[in-house]
């Protein structure tokens, strides 16, 4: 049986706009399949035993919170950058997202470092973008619709080499300003939707599992599953972002 | 002789001196919209304030300032509503004439409306107090006009992050709000609550506290709503004793010297009926009240708690207390009860992940089989961004799935609801969609047989939707809503 080991990072911590959805999704669909999940919480001062790790999901923290993961995870950063660079998955949504970063300016103006993960950086900006939103995502070819809710102050601005996750449909994304929203490196996906994002865009759940199986080279085939509700869910989120599917 | 030892007590009063041509002018505007959109079958509480806010800005201060025994405001995340009508039953059975507004009023504006809906054409005050629930994000600003003589904050959850922030954005409102409060005011706070036990205050202002202790047994709920769970003073993790939910328990700092404050009024003693009764034992610094109270849910005793502190405060007389509180009825949406033929219908408001996981406890506590509708909105007022779905322990309900007859998912975000109840364990089969309201709660009575319960868990604007229905069949009393 396959078996995926998801590490879930300060689940106390940060799970500020409903991320236990996305890992419900994750262990749901996983289930569904027969694929044994096993989830491994990581509080601050743990170990994350990277060798094992196939999966990191990273949520959205306040501010507070946030400072302090952060400095938890700077003796953490060599290890992770390694395991970035051989595959591992990383799931990470709004503040952990701006964690992997160069660096974020918080709302009050402190410089916090980054992981230095993504070629990315976060600025604060006047009033928060807050809304639903629609992107068109290209982790396919053709680009499949992603639909969720964002809800931040940072304007996060991706280098020159960076792709992003999509392109804003509806929406503010990554600055409100250059139609981005997101950011794909390897196998890690920053982005500011929260929704919850996965329940209702179970492509995207299944595209993270399935990298996380062909990470440690498992049988990444599929069975499909009956999505109709899921299905209906994502369509009425694209409604009420103005838009039908293409 | 009467008015001057009310002065001393609230810096606020202004008298019976005649109001100025403005104000009398803004409260004549007041009226007439109030009239006019009465006329139209809408419930008028926030337009004819904001006009007349918009003439006299300080109108509800000059309003506010005109009673005799001043203004209480409750605020906090959760428990506002039912603990502003727990303190108007008991000050009314005290024989005091209450002002009060209903939830959905808790705005400026809406605050504004009430005054002015109770105070003659010449600006003559129709009541001895305003007992006035107030919503945290115009907590500040409203305190600021109404000059309170008593202030009762309930709790801090997490609620509706895309209108109040994150939780201590919500906790620097409370304190702002605090601080604005006039010398020789009260202030009633939450002793369980460690975002609010932090709070300073001033030298001026006297603090009573509340708090359970109680043991209960523990239960399966995962409390995804601890939001709080770092020391305010030093950020070193918190322990606590007992929880009684989320981040509500006896908590203290291992590392500094804060922790939960003794309550001045605690609950020490509780006891459910079979008809659902609460029997309760308070102990107050001087005597111990036995009372019984027909509310339902761990929460509602923080309510009833803090509404006898408050009672304490206006030194009202413990038999009356226990009087008032014996006749209490669940407000408007909170775990209401409607009979339709023989069958019982309960409604009960949710719109944050701790308040929804006590309404969910709750349910489960009744016995028998239950039908339930679960109404999402996304409008302003329910909140727009729908994840706190996710944080909602739904997965208490699926294990034990057999003991619903339907689960039904309703509201502008039914399909939203409907994934949620599938990724909470309930088979995909035993779960219906049906996004129109009356449609949802027909479908709903049609399921519900003589042995079992129909809950319907709204959000706010779902509530108004399906109490217009509920009305319309006769059942419940007519209201006047919000615009």
């Amino acid at each position: 049986m396959s078996r995926i080991n998801i590490y879930h990072l300060y689940p106390t911590h940060l799970n500020l706009y409903g991320d236990r959805g996305n890992m419900l999704a994750l262990c749901r669909r996983a289930e569904w399949r027969s694929i044994d999940v096993n989830i491994i919480p990581v509080n601050p001062g743990d170990d994350i035993a990277f060798s094992r790790c196939d999966l990191l999901f990273m949520g959205g923290g306040q501010d507070s919170d946030q400072k302090m993961v952060a400095e938890d995870l700077k003796g953490r950063s060599r290890d992770m950058l390694k395991a970035v660079e051989e595959n591992m998955v990383i799931f990470a949504v709004c503040g952990s997202y701006q964690l992997l970063g160069r660096y974020y300016i918080t709302a009050q103006g402190e410089k916090i470092e980054g992981l230095d993960i993504m070629d990315l950086y976060t600025e604060k900006g006047k009033g928060r973008l807050i809304g639903n939103a629609a992107i068109n995502c290209s982790l396919w070819e053709p680009p499949r619709t992603l639909v969720g809710f964002e809800n931040h102050g940072g304007r996060t601005y991706l280098g020159p080499n960076l792709q992003a996750l999509g392109t804003v449909l509806h929406g503010h994304g990554n600055n409100g300003t250059d139609k981005t929203e997101g950011a794909v490196y390897k196998n890690v996906i920053g982005t500011y939707l929260h929704g919850s994002l996965l329940p209702k865009n179970p492509l995207l759940t299944d595209y993270l599992l399935q990298k996380a199986l062909a990470y440690r080279n498992q049988d990444s085939s599929f069975q499909e599953l009956d999505d109709s509700l899921e299905e209906k869910a994502h369509q009425a989120a694209l409604k009420l972002a103005g838009l039908q599917r293409k | 002789m009467e008015n001057n030892q009310q002065q001393n007590e609230n810096a606020g009063f202004t008298g019976g001196r005649p109001p100025g041509l403005r104000l009398l002018g803004a409260i004549w505007i007041g009226k007439i919209l109030i009239f006019l959109t009465r006329k139209l079958g809408r419930g008028g509480t926030t337009l004819p304030g904001r006009a007349a806010l918009s003439i006299a800005p300080d109108l509800s201060f000059m309003l506010a300032g005109r009673l005799k025994r001043g203004t209480i405001m409750i605020t906090g995340t959760n428990g506002k509503t039912t603990t502003a009508s727990l303190i108007n039953d008991i000050l009314d059975k005290a024989g005091l004439k209450c002002i009060h507004n209903q939830s959905g009023s808790n705005l400026a504006w809406g605050i504004a409306s009430t005054l002015i809906e109770n105070c003659s054409w010449k600006g003559r005050m129709d009541g001895d107090i305003a007992v006035m629930e107030v919503d945290e994000g115009a907590f500040p600003d409203v305190t600021t006009s109404l000059q309170p003589r008593g202030i009762v904050v309930t709790n801090i959850f997490r609620d509706q992050l895309d209108r109040f922030g994150e939780i201590d954005s919500i906790q620097a409102l409370i304190k702002k709000g605090l601080d604005a409060a006039p010398v020789g005011s009260f202030q009633i706070i939450n002793a369980d609550d460690p975002s609010l036990a932090s709070l300073t205050k001033s030298k001026k202002t006297k603090r009573w506290t509340y708090g359970l202790e109680l043991d209960l047994p523990p239960d399966d709920f995962q409390n995804t709503g601890r939001d709080v769970k770092a020391c305010p003073n030093c950020s070193h993790k918190l322990e606590y004793v007992k929880i009684y939910f989320a981040h509500i328990g006896h908590f203290h700092c291992p590392s500094c010297s804060y922790k939960r404050p003794e309550p001045d009024v605690r609950l020490t003693g509780r006891r459910v009926t079979g008809e659902g009764i609460n029997q309760i034992e308070v102990k107050l610094p001087d005597q111990t009240l036995e009372l019984e109270v027909p509310l339902l849910g761990i929460y509602n005793l923080y309510n009833v708690l803090a509404a006898i502190t408050c009672a304490r405060a206006f030194y009202i007389s413990t038999p009356i207390i226990s009087e008032a509180l014996k006749n209490a009825v669940p407000s408007f949406g909170r775990m209401e009860r409607f009979q339709k033929d023989s069958k019982e219908m309960i409604m009960a408001l949710i719109k944050n992940p701790v308040g929804a996981n006590e309404i969910l406890r709750t349910i489960l506590n009744q016995p028998g089989k239950i039908t339930l509708v679960v109404a999402i909105n996304d409008r302003i007022a329910d909140g727009t961004d729908v994840s706190w779905l996710w944080d909602v322990d739904f997965e208490q309900l699926a294990a034990v799935k057999n003991r619903f007859s339907s689960v039904i998912a309703t509201g502008l975000r039914a399909w939203d609801m409907a994934v949620r109840f599938k990724y909470a364990g309930f088979e995909p089969g035993q779960v219906q969609v049906e996004e129109n309201f009356e449609k949802a709660v027909e479908l709903a009575l049609r399921q519900t047989g003589p042995e079992s319960k129909l809950f319907i868990l709204p959000t706010y604007t779902a509530m108004l939707d399906i109490r217009r229905y509920l009305n319309k069949m006769g059942l419940g009393n007519p209201y006047w809503e919000e615009y």
